[in-house]
């Protein structure tokens, strides 16, 4: 029986990449919904978690980083998000909030407690460690974005003055 | 005086609807400092924080007015942070009437959430998602997107009751470990954990610590602080519920 997709289709590392594209942006359409954004305004925000989680692969793929590729991958959602705002005239948030969403790490809390009540400490706080470090790399990641756009227009509004 | 008082109201209510909803602090008191501004007062400063929002205004004669206003209900509706955020631009210039600024508020504080339906229908879908995103395999799919789907409804369900946001996601986290277990002991999918991870996404509090980050970088560190103790205790909430369900289920 076949177990996965991705056998199917031959197994190969680029389909098993172009599924968790696709996997990706599902779940940033599923979480759009649940997040009420209504309209038009969903296809940006589809498209903000889908190339974020496109980057996280190919940085992923290129360094084996799991903290830069996610440190990456969030600077250019910070980075399309402010892009998108300015352009649809939309808060930012409405893209950022969908779009680090395949980045959360989901798992890595579930395992942490996982863990903790199989009574292994040490595991625990590693897996915690590394949870609160990939939360960390996304935060700082939109942060920096942010405060890059906030330098550029304060650039941009003092060489009109 | 009496114009001033509903400008005040006007404003803070905005800041509250963007509170409520999923609006970032800075963004909070830039909302209501810019809708003051935009009335012609003096000064206007503002302080806010997840749980409340402190606002005093100045007019030109110099007297000062200020307002407290409490949020104890903090969900995700972009829609109405999208609304005030236009809103706030609108009022700016020119000068809008303030009764059509006191309607506009009114109007984007009742705009209704998606159908229930659809939006549990896109919880299932975005439980399903993320667990095969997190590598669970397509046998794993069906017990995801139903069970996803479930957590959404009673979730949706408890907090119409008012039910408290730690009980909601110890109840959350409990179910989805339960039905997890459930399927794969009925060979209805094949990695529990994966499973488990795929539904609690829904509950997971990535973009509450992620704000509160981005708060505490931002230099707004009250805000920032309790934000990442809130996600704190939704995180220990949710394990607990998945954690008694793993632990009981072992002995059995």
């Amino acid at each position: 029986m076949a177990l996965s997709l991705n056998q199917s289709l031959g197994g190969s590392v680029l389909s098993q990449y172009l599924l968790e594209l696709l996997y990706a942006s599902l779940a940033t359409l599923g979480f759009s919904v649940v997040f009420n954004i209504h309209g038009k305004k969903l296809i940006p925000a589809v498209l903000c978690g889908t190339f974020g989680w496109a980057l996280f692969l190919l940085v992923h793929h290129l360094t084996g980083s799991r903290i830069i590729s996610i440190f990456i991958a969030s600077f250019f959602i910070g980075l399309y998000a402010e892009a998108a705002a300015k352009i649809l005239k939309e808060p930012a948030t409405l893209f950022i909030v969908p779009g680090i969403i395949p980045l959360v790490p989901g798992s890595g809390m579930y395992y942490t407690m996982a863990a903790s009540i199989q009574g292994e400490i040490s595991e625990t706080l590693s897996l915690g460690m590394e949870t609160l470090n990939t939360a960390g790399a996304i935060a700082v990641g939109v942060a920096v974005a942010v405060s890059l756009r906030k330098i550029v227009q304060t650039l941009g509004n003092k060489t009109e003055a | 005086m009496e114009e001033i008082n509903r400008i005040l109201q006007a404003s803070v209510r905005a800041g509250q609807i963007l509170l409520e909803n999923g609006g970032e602090t800075s963004r909070v008191q830039e909302t209501i400092n810019r809708i003051a501004k935009a009335y012609k007062l003096k000064d206007a400063d503002t302080f806010a924080t997840p749980t409340g929002i402190m606002t005093s205004l100045v007019d030109q004669k110099g007297n000062i007015f200020s307002l407290i206003r409490r949020v104890s209900r903090r969900s995700i509706n972009l829609e109405k942070v999208s609304k005030i955020n236009s809103l706030s631009y609108r009022a700016e210039n020119p000068c809008l009437p303030l009764e059509e600024l006191e309607e506009e508020i009114e109007r984007i504080s009742r705009i209704r959430h998606y159908p229930r339906i659809l939006d549990i229908l896109f919880g299932g879908l975005a439980a399903g998602s993320c667990s095969l995103l997190f590598g669970g395999t397509l046998l794993d799919l069906p017990a995801s997107v139903l069970i996803g789907g479930l957590i959404k409804s009673v979730s949706l369900l408890l907090s119409k009751v008012k039910f408290n946001d730690f009980f909601i996601n110890i109840i959350g986290g409990a179910l989805a470990a339960l039905f997890a277990l459930l399927a794969v002991d009925f060979n209805l999918a094949v990695n529990s954990d994966k499973v488990i991870i795929g539904s609690i996404m829904l509950l997971v509090p990535g973009i509450t610590i992620v704000n509160g980050i981005r708060d505490t970088i931002s230099g707004d560190l009250v805000a920032g602080i309790s934000r990442i103790v809130e996600a704190f205790i939704v995180a220990v909430a949710i394990a607990a519920g998945t954690g008694m369900v793993l632990k009981i289920w072992h002995y059995l």
